[in-house]
């Protein structure tokens, strides 16, 4: 190893400068990354792939600004030299060489980094005089010649730069090896990628942009914000707070919170959250970045709304609507932007001024009302009108009243239900691209004519269940992504033996495999409102992996013993198992079984062919499996009822589909005894897996834990049980369990659920941990009121449980445990993981909102309201404001806002007969009520849990997602049949309404192409050949003669 | 150009040990650094030993054996006394720094190198001997060894040469003689002083937080680097006295 040094030039802390001497040590065997090396560079690890036609180097400045476009995983061959990371991170910061970092490490982009910087032959010294730029060019160019001698020229390697003089200079030195600009990098050797060259037209243009505002030199709009160092000295001290923001919905222009983040300062007492209010005080921070916030004096705190409102309105809130003056402080610096793709909508031709330049500034409006303005640079503004894009943001300068950002492609026709989901799914950071070729190559083959089958090898070395175990499935009608199965018997001891049988997914999907790598990165299945995308290939998730009835498969089962009276769990053990699947059975089949109902024999299908006595036989032994489950999982809930265990709306989402694999339904309650079985059984599974993984590995399994909510989150609840006469004790767990259970209104069992439901707004979400990064008391969960719990029972669906799975087959299988555990994380590594995935599942949450409110909107926006009658319908209030009320439509499960006082200041008024008016006149705002006194006397008063008569109307909105607004129709309750089939009612509707979009849209996507069809006909009515003789058909003979070969014939 | 200490920052845990495992310097994570040595470079001192560890330069001066000066008290009557004094130039480090009053015997480096010197000098014989040190980044350790050559060189009994090194723990890999950029990013880790020939440990001090089950490692890389030490010293020693005694 060679020694030289560096010498650098660094900033001390009095800001002078400071010379710095660092060492530097060259080596020889620096590994070159690349398949076509003959020189015994070591081999481990990604390698760049030889079935390119050329390897590309970008220079410094090309992977500074186009970083975006070397993402794109049809660019191969990429080799990312040291100098340009280096120079990467230290210009562009820690997000973007991270950014880096992930794309190099993923198996799917076939790139590498080289060390050029540390190689004896590639390095060179920096020459008396030489600018920094100018070094690190000839560094890379020097590193492309090496390596294109190391691989013996076998390769081409193209060099990309966007310096002129190193063009000329360097572009003709070495055959073999070419340097180029990126542009006409792009357009020779990728000309079919349009989606590149438009987007780096578009950067370009960006950062032209920018230049010419930054010499123009405007005055400041904001202040600057504070170096990184005075910050976190700062925080250190107490003097900034720091946090994330997070913007007001509802009133986006002037409110915007910041949450406190970890460990804030003692000297602070700071409990709550900090308002920031106004644009000015928000310096140009954007939702979701991590602040630092200065508190302002105590005269200038502020309140928040209590009030409705839109954000239409940009004016300031009257005094009247809102609260106490709470934190109030300002933004001082970003720690951490967290800026993403937005999904932005032109302004109608109405709103923007005509502009003579050809490319033309343009303020687009985001679809997510929390996200400012953005100033974008196109030439297509007038062409996508009607369409929704894609935009990221590059800057916002403080001369800037709006961030700069760049285009980045179209999305879709604003109104098409096809584009409004892929607006959903990016603004959620979704990406669900079909998956790739390589991936669909690992996947076994399985075909109805050459159907899956157990391999030889897996039968010895797995326990064989098929003979011995009576196993069923109970899912929802249609389901086909059946990961759990259940099974009890009598074991010749006479106790009990309860299994719980899961899909072994970890069989087929190998660590580090493209599948595996792919279903990371979606860490869970995505289902909206119509559809669903699969973490895993269908092949896997439908078919091999499933737990199919009558069919051989391969499970991971929990097999414990009980003693046969009192239920007590004697011994456990974990196995690898084969199982064969008796019966797939239906909740409703199973309920029916429980409840002595013999008739629905006939649907269960594998018992159709048999004679009659063997039918009566299974059929027996069938009712006694299920009664005895249930009977166990009774015995199991009651234990842990007495810990506390919370019954809360929302607890497992399953989504059916019917044939047409359209869904059917989306949130199945819980009335039916048999879904609290199986959930009960696959908690147990759950509990027991946890504690075995984190007894193995205390430092590095995969946990599920729910923190205890905090009590200030209550106060909303307790008001409202308080308003119906109901205390609420939400001290522990065990005490608000009870308190819910006691808070029933027998008339109305709406209450019950409505308090539940806000008991549920009031938690915080359950997060999925590493156990070496928390103590043991966090690991807690606080709903289900057990130590400790994880996720196993859903490999096909999450990519946690698949993590669990592999742990466990650690933790139990001794003779293989060397090459088993290396494929475990370590700490550091699982914690990234679970915050990866604690992100997707908040995002997929969102979506399916999101898509769920899509629907709602367009089911009711053709539907007049006047005259249909299914747009009027029975609410229940929730919630008191200052100027409106909050209700809840239990027939379609909408909860939204119907204001009392509308924007004329008239307020709403009630007659005799039920029906209301807008009459001038004010309100009045109690603690559980509110009265609205016209001034002609007449007042109406609404309380809590009132039941009322509401209308739907759709709100448009051309930028925005559309939402549903309620006006209130009558102070009486709407007359449905009876509460019990409106429930179930629920159920259908939705369905139906789900249904009734579908078809709509997919009537309007018919109409369009039969539109587009209609017009190519006439078009080729105009231009087609013509039929029968003409001067065509003459020409066409003589071609034909021209092409037969005379000379052969003249030989014969 | 970036701030000294905002590079730090960024620096911090992240970018000591990059994907391929190099460090920032182009080291592996086991590899020491380059290391040169000098004896005898003071005729006036009874020895001396000038040591270049990477950008550390060590100067070690013994004085002695010699009589006891200053009060009686001061001495023991069965064995030397060892007094260390450990000073460092203003112009080391980064910046220039004013010199500090408290620098010299009663510091905490000093103690340390005493302490690490007292295991190996055969103080049984002699009195007295003084040591000054001049650093950049881990200088702690160089200038124990520097101190131990400088010992050796004034014919001074040892038992062995006391070789010291340190590690420090970035992103769960130990580094073995981190420099200056990484300990100012992870803190100056493990330092340890080996008697090479025994194994035996003069001094390990630990000044970093360390999992438990990371110490091992930690402490193998150190003592990895201290044996690596001993060898080139070993090499330079008897070059050297070759040089000056004709073949030994």
């Amino acid at each position: 190893m060679l020694r030289t040094e560096k010498v650098l030039q660094l900033r001390g802390q009095q800001g002078r400068s400071v010379r710095v001497v660092r060492e530097h040590y060259l080596r020889p065997d620096v590994p070159c990354r690349s398949g076509l090396c003959r020189a015994a560079c070591p081999r481990d690890g990604k390698l760049l792939s030889d079935d390119v036609t050329h390897y590309v180097v970008p220079d410094c400045k090309v992977v500074q600004d186009y970083l975006e476009i070397l993402e794109f995983s049809e660019l191969k061959g990429i080799i990312f030299m040291q100098t340009a990371c280096q120079a990467l991170q230290h210009q562009k910061g820690r997000r973007q060489y991270n950014k880096l970092r992930n794309l190099v490490k993923d198996a799917r982009h076939d790139c590498a980094v080289f060390a050029n910087e540390f190689h004896q032959h590639c390095y060179l010294p920096r020459e008396k005089g030489e600018s920094m730029e100018k070094w690190q060019t000839r560094n890379i160019y020097n590193a492309a010649v090496w390596y294109y001698n190391h691989c013996s020229g076998q390769m081409p390697i193209v060099m990309v730069t966007e310096d002129e003089d190193a063009i000329r200079q360097y572009g003709n030195e070495t055959e073999g090896v070419f340097v180029i600009s990126f542009k006409n990098y792009l357009d020779n050797f990728w000309p079919d990628l349009k989606a590149a060259r438009e987007l780096f037209d578009s950067i370009l243009q960006a950062r032209r942009e920018r230049e010419i505002e930054s010499q123009e030199n405007n005055g400041k709009e904001y202040p600057e914000h504070l170096p990184l160092e005075i910050l976190e000295a700062g925080i250190k001290s107490g003097r900034y707070i720091q946090g994330a923001l997070s913007v007001n919905k509802h009133r986006a222009q002037l409110e915007a919170f910041v949450r406190l983040q970890g460990f804030s300062s003692k000297e602070t007492e700071i409990q709550s959250d900090i308002l920031i209010y106004g644009a000015k005080a928000r310096n140009r921070a954007i939702h979701g970045d991590v602040v630092a916030v200065e508190l302002l004096p105590l005269h200038e705190w502020k309140g928040r709304t209590v009030a409705l409102c839109e954000n239409e309105t940009e004016d300031k809130a009257p005094l009247d609507t809102t609260g106490d003056p709470m934190p109030t402080g300002k933004v001082v610096g970003i720690i951490q932007k967290n800026w993403r793709d937005y999904v932005v909508t032109f302004p109608s031709r109405e709103e923007s001024q005509p502009q003579g330049r050809n490319t033309q500034k343009v303020l687009v409006t985001p679809w997510d009302y929390r996200i400012p303005k953005i100033r974008i640079s196109t030439q297509q503004a007038e062409a996508l009108q009607d369409y929704r894009v894609v935009v990221r943001i590059d800057s916002w300068e403080s001369t800037s009243v709006y961030p700069n950002g760049h285009f980045v492609r179209v999305l879709g026709r604003i109104g098409d239900l096809e584009g409004e989901i892929a607006a959903i799914l990016v603004e959620n950071s979704i990406c669900v691209a079909p998956f790739s070729e390589i991936q669909m190559s690992e996947m076994p083959v399985s075909s109805s004519k050459n159907p899956w089958k157990v391999s030889p090898e897996e039968e010895k070395q797995r326990l064989d269940l098929r003979a011995t175990h009576l196993i069923f499935s109970i899912d929802p009608k249609g389901c086909e992504d059946v990961d759990d199965a259940l099974s009890v018997r009598t074991l010749p001891n006479g106790n009990l033996e309860l299994g719980v049988h899961i899909a072994d997914v970890t069989h087929f999907v190998a660590p580090n495999s493209y599948t595996d790598v792919e279903a990371r990165a979606r860490a869970t299945t995505y289902y909206l409102a119509d559809r669903r995308y699969d973490m895993l290939p269908s092949v896997l998730s439908a078919d091999i992996c499933s737990l199919l009835s009558g069919v051989d498969r391969y499970a991971v089962s929990v097999l414990w013993e009980l003693e046969k009276e009192s239920y007590e769990i004697l011994r456990v053990c974990y196995n690898k198992t084969i199982i064969r699947s008796a019966y797939k059975l239906t909740y409703e089949t199973a309920q029916a079984l429980l409840d002595g109902d013999t008739s629905v024999v006939g649907d269960i299908l594998e018992l159709k062919d048999l004679d009659e006595r063997m039918r009566q036989k299974k059929l027996a032994e069938l009712v006694w499996a299920v009664s005895k489950l249930t009977d166990i999982a009774r015995h199991v809930r009651a234990k842990r009822d007495s810990c506390g265990a919370l019954e809360l709306e929302g607890v497992e989402i399953r989504v059916q589909l019917d044939d047409k694999h359209n869904i059917h339904d989306l949130i199945p309650k819980q009335p039916l005894e048999v879904h609290e079985t199986v959930a009960e059984c696959m908690i147990l599974a759950n509990h027991w897996v946890a504690k075995k993984i984190s007894e193995h590995f205390p430092h590095q399994a995969l946990l599920r834990q729910h923190p205890p909510p905090r009590q200030e989150f209550f106060a909303e609840l307790r008001e409202c049980a308080s308003a119906k006469g109901f205390t609420m004790d939400t001290r522990s767990n065990k005490a608000l369990a009870e308190s819910l259970d006691k808070a029933n209104d027998p008339l109305d069992p709406i209450v019950n659920q409505l308090l539940r439901s806000m008991a549920t707004h009031a938690m915080s979400n359950a997060l999925y941990f590493s156990t070496g990064s928390c103590s043991k008391e966090e690991f807690h969960h606080y709903g289900l009121a057990l130590e400790k719990y994880t996720h196993f029972t859903s490999p096909i669906r999450r990519y946690a449980d698949i993590i669990v799975h592999r742990l466990l087959m650690a933790a139990t299988l001794k003779e293989k445990k060397g090459d088993v555990k290396d494929n475990l994380l370590s700490n550091k590594d699982l914690e990234e993981l679970c915050k990866h995935i604690n992100n997707r599942n908040r995002a997929a949450q969102h979506a399916q909102k999101q898509s769920t409110e899509l629907f709602q909107c367009m089911y009711f926006k053709d539907k007049t309201p006047e005259t249909d009658e299914r747009c009027v319908a029975d609410g229940v209030i929730y919630s008191i404001r200052t100027n409106g009320v909050l209700v809840f439509v239990p027939r379609y499960g909408i909860k939204a806002a119907a204001y009392m006082k509308n924007k004329e200041g008239l307020v709403i008024s009630c007659q005799g007969d039920g029906s209301c008016e807008w009459k001038p006149g004010s309100l009045q705002r109690f603690q559980n009520k509110i009265t609205s006194t016209t001034t002609t006397g007449e007042s109406v008063t609404l309380s809590l849990f009132d039941h009322i008569t509401v209308k739907m109307l759709v709100q448009t909105s051309r930028c925005h997602a559309d939402t549903i607004k309620l006006e209130i129709i009558k102070n009486a309750p709407h007359p449905t049949v009876d509460m019990d089939v409106s429930q179930r009612n629920c159920q259908r509707v939705k369905c139906d309404l789900v249904k009734a979009v579908s078809q709509s849209a997919e009537a309007a996507q018919h109409a369009q192409e039969k539109t587009r069809v209609e017009v190519i006909d006439e078009d080729f009515e105009k231009y087609c050949q013509t039929k029968g003789a003409s001067l065509y058909q003459l020409l066409e003979e003589i071609r034909d003669l021209a092409l037969l070969d005379v000379s052969a014939d003249a030989r014969t | 150009k970036r701030g000294l200490y905002r590079k730090r920052r960024g620096l911090y845990r992240e970018g000591l040990l990059s994907d391929d495992g190099f460090r920032l310097d182009g080291r592996r994570p086991r590899e020491i650094r380059s290391l040169r040595m000098r004896l005898g470079l003071f005729p006036r001192a009874d020895g001396s030993a000038y040591i270049e560890q990477g950008n550390t330069k060590v100067v070690a001066l013994v004085y002695g054996p010699r009589e006891v000066r200053g009060p009686r008290s001061r001495s023991a009557p069965d064995q030397a006394v060892l007094r260390c004094r450990f000073s460092l130039a203003p112009f080391s480090g980064p910046e220039r720094r004013r010199p500090r009053g408290g620098e010299g015997r009663g510091s905490d480096l000093a103690l340390r190198l005493q302490q690490s010197l007292e295991a190996a000098v055969l103080t049984h014989l002699y009195p007295r001997s003084q040591i000054d040190v001049y650093s950049d980044g881990s200088h702690c350790c160089t200038g124990t060894t520097a101190a131990a050559l400088a010992v050796l060189d004034a014919g001074i009994p040892l038992r062995d040469v006391v070789c010291a090194g340190s590690a420090a723990l970035a992103e769960g890999t130990a580094l073995t003689d981190p420099n200056g950029a990484e300990e100012a990013a992870v803190g100056p880790g493990l330092a340890l002083a080996l008697l090479p020939a025994s194994g035996l440990l003069a001094l390990v001090q630990l000044s970093a937080r360390v999992p438990c089950e990371r110490l091992e490692p930690v402490m193998e890389a150190a003592a990895d680097g201290c044996r690596e030490l001993h060898r080139a010293l070993d090499r330079e020693l008897r070059r050297s006295l070759r040089e000056r005694h004709g073949e030994v």
